[in-house]
């Protein structure tokens, strides 16, 4: 509640004073690098000479080898506001966020940026392992831009932070790499910068350690610093982020808010991907060889109606229809589901097995369809990838392993990690 | 809280001279075409990399002789075995040497080590350029600090070697005179020499690895046209190449200062020495320049 309000305050502000809040503004910016190593050199000293004696570089032309990493991205970042970048592997998100950090120069365009950076690129940049924790928490801070002085001051804080109390003055080579990591992260997100930029290093730790993150993370943002997000992860970016942008291959393709970038990033993934979602599976007919007993033949949803669906839709009923081809019977047949969220990661979302259920499945011989009802999808909207087996015992009669299909809205599932259906009632007691 | 009203008070504080560092614009334009951000950012730089060129240093020195048995010693090493080899060497006339104004052994330790020194002070900032390479590819930090702090590490390597050379002089009872006190103004044109030859390579040597190799090639050679085994040849083809070299009115420079006192190439020590001071401004407005070039072609 309070967060929406000083949000909303935020932006008129941000609108009546214009361009006072802008923290980074990216205008134009191109980058080209070069695939050939040996090339790539040479165009480096190429560079450096045409530079020293004052000559311009031509850089808005393309040498032979040469291709573009960035083209022409344009973005403005406000004080207190987070910003996603989303993009495949190799889309450009690393390179724009050195340019930035004023690691490396564009090549067109420009970028201004107001206030101190601190990029949580590289965790633990100038350890050495064979110093202590203590002694290379004051070099990685001294690194990132503080004086002595501070990092004194926040010593403590960074040593209780990365919760290494016992090790802080053994040699770094003697840590786990979940704690050097953390002392990394610790000494990084102590150094309250105006800007953070954070490159896909929010996966270190246990599940508490990501949590205390997170918290600080929000509490750096209250505070108005300015965020810019990469991940590959959409849920990390749905949890920090206002607005994002989305990177395809250099190019910067969409530019709104966080829910409608990633919806499209997902989308994009998908149909690059393998076949389209036409939400039926039809497969080849085994030889009597190679087969086991059971064939399966085709995989659907149906529903009520026992009408094909494309997609399902979260809340509605439906069932799985496993079409099969028996050539006898077969008592105890055990039909296993796995289903894994295709957005965000590879994650199982559930496991169905029919034995659990307490049903054993009997088939007769000839062609049979076995059904998985459900009163209600609980799936939030996103691509699913189904792994269908049939067992009988130990045996293995069948599988599928890649059937998938895709869930559509029908219930607001925004920041629900499944759909709980529910009916509401005020009792006068 | 507390640390928010502190990082905005100190910001406030400091306006003056962190606004130039809040406030930067990034251009593909050469920075020579401004000069005056140039040396302002330079001079901005430098200062703020004190600290940090420190706490480099303490780093690297603990890291060195932690994980070593003889530590120290080596420091020691390379001047006695010199000397101990030319020493038996001249005695059995393999190498004729020519006349040194004061004991061979004493004189080869001593030149050896003002020679080792200047050779820590040009492969210093090649090497840690190449060893800060993923610090300087992900995070943004002064750079001068890294070449300062080799600078000191030379420095603290030569007090060491200091220790050896007045056991030297103490033995073979080699007598000083006032001109001792000036001596370390020639060893540090000696050793701003190296460091501006090395940093002048060190970009190159991050993208190339010849520099490194062909530099260890060119020191060994480049011994030898030195006057550190023998003493200056007055004539001769070879005795003008000696000449020629820039490192020998530094080396001898010093070398008297701190025995005879009597100078006996005061006018190339100077021409060398003001190069050498020129060069250093060079070479820190190119470093400066080559090095993004040079980051964009490093994988991060």
């Amino acid at each position: 509640m309070n967060r929406t309000i000083s949000e909303s305050t935020d932006k008129d502000i941000a609108n009546k004073h214009g361009d006072s809040n802008v923290v980074i503004s990216v205008d134009g910016v191109s980058k080209k690098f070069c695939r050939d190593l040996k090339r790539s050199l040479f165009y480096g000293v190429q560079d450096i000479t045409t530079d020293l004696v004052g000559g311009r570089r031509k850089s808005e032309v393309l040498r032979p080898q040469e291709f573009w990493a960035l083209n022409n991205v344009s973005f403005q970042l406000r004080r207190g506001e987070a910003l996603g970048l989303v993009g495949a592997n190799g889309a450009g998100k690393s390179t724009l966020l050195r340019i930035i950090s004023g690691l490396i120069k564009p090549d067109s365009g420009s970028v201004r940026v107001r206030g101190r950076v601190a990029p949580l690129i590289a965790l633990g940049a100038g350890f050495n392992p064979i110093l202590t924790g203590r002694e290379n928490i004051y070099a990685n801070m001294s690194i990132l831009g503080l004086s002595t002085q501070e990092i004194k001051e926040k010593f403590d804080d960074v040593v209780e932070f990365a919760e290494i109390h016992d090790a802080i003055d053994a040699p770094v080579q003697t840590y786990s790499s979940g704690m050097a990591a953390r002392l990394g992260f610790a000494c990084a997100i102590h150094i309250e910068p105006e800007i953070l930029l954070i490159d896909e290093v929010l996966a270190v730790g246990d599940i508490q350690f990501k949590m205390k993150c997170h918290h600080r993370l929000a509490q750096l943002q209250e505070n108005g610093t300015a965020f810019i997000l990469v991940s590959h992860n959409p849920y990390n970016i749905l949890n920090v982020c206002e607005s994002a942008i989305y990177l395809k291959r250099g190019n910067l393709v969409r530019s709104d808010e966080a829910e409608a970038v990633i919806q499209h990033y997902e989308a994009d993934l998908c149909l690059a991907g393998t076949s389209p979602m036409s939400g039926l599976i039809v497969l080849p007919e085994k030889s009597e060889t190679k087969s086991l007993g059971l064939d399966i033949i085709s995989i659907c949803f149906k529903n009520e109606q026992d009408q094909l669906l494309e997609t399902l839709r979260t809340g509605e009923p439906a069932y799985l229809c496993l079409t099969c081809k028996a050539s006898r019977f077969l008592d105890n047949v055990n039909v296993g589901i796995v289903i894994t969220s295709l957005s965000g990661g590879d994650q199982r979302v559930l496991s169905i097995t029919s034995d659990l259920d307490n049903e054993c499945l009997e088939i007769y011989p000839g062609k049979v369809e076995i059904h998985m009802q459900m009163p209600y999808c609980g799936l939030i909207p996103g691509k699913y990838n189904a792994k269908v087996y049939i067992r009988r015992g130990v045996m293995s009669l069948d599988k599928y392993k890649s059937f998938r299909f895709a869930v559509e809205p029908s219930k607001t599932t925004s920041r629900c990690l499944f759909y709980q259906p529910r009916t509401w009632q005020v009792v006068k007691k | 809280m507390k640390n928010l009203s502190n990082g905005k008070t100190k910001i406030a504080n400091t306006l003056g001279r962190q606004k130039l560092l809040l406030d930067v614009t990034y251009t593909p334009e050469s920075l020579l075409r401004h000069p005056r951000q140039l040396f302002r950012q330079m001079w901005y730089d430098l200062l703020a990399s004190r600290e940090l060129a420190w706490r480099l240093m303490v780093r690297d020195i603990s890291a060195k002789y932690r994980q070593s048995v003889l530590g120290i010693a080596w420091a020691f090493i390379p001047p006695i075995a010199m000397a101990v080899g030319f020493t038996l060497a001249s005695e059995a006339n393999i190498v004729n040497v020519g006349k040194t104004d004061f004991p061979y052994p004493a004189y080869v330790m001593f030149s050896t080590a003002l020679w080792q020194t200047f050779v820590e002070s040009l492969n210093g900032p090649v090497e840690a350029v190449i060893k800060a390479k993923p610090m300087l590819a992900r995070v943004k930090f002064p750079r001068e600090a890294v070449i300062l702090a080799k600078v000191g590490e030379v420095f603290f390597n030569f007090m060491i070697k200091l220790v050896l050379i007045i056991g030297l002089f103490i033995w073979y009872r080699i007598s000083v005179g006032w001109t001792l006190i000036i001596a370390p103004v020639a060893l540090i044109h000696l050793i701003m020499l190296g460091t501006l030859v090395g940093t002048l390579l060190s970009p190159l040597g991050v993208l190339y690895q010849d520099v490194q190799k062909g530099l260890t090639m060119v020191t060994g050679f480049w011994l030898f046209l030195t006057p550190v085994v023998y003493s200056v040849p007055e004539s001769g083809l070879f005795g003008f190449f000696v000449q020629l070299n820039p490192v020998t009115p530094l080396l001898v420079t010093t070398r008297e200062l701190a025995t005879t006192g009597v100078i006996s190439e005061p006018v190339s020590f100077w021409v060398v020495s003001i190069l050498t001071w020129i060069g250093l401004l060079l070479t820190w407005i190119a470093f400066r320049i080559a090095l993004p070039y040079v980051i964009e072609r490093v994988s991060s």
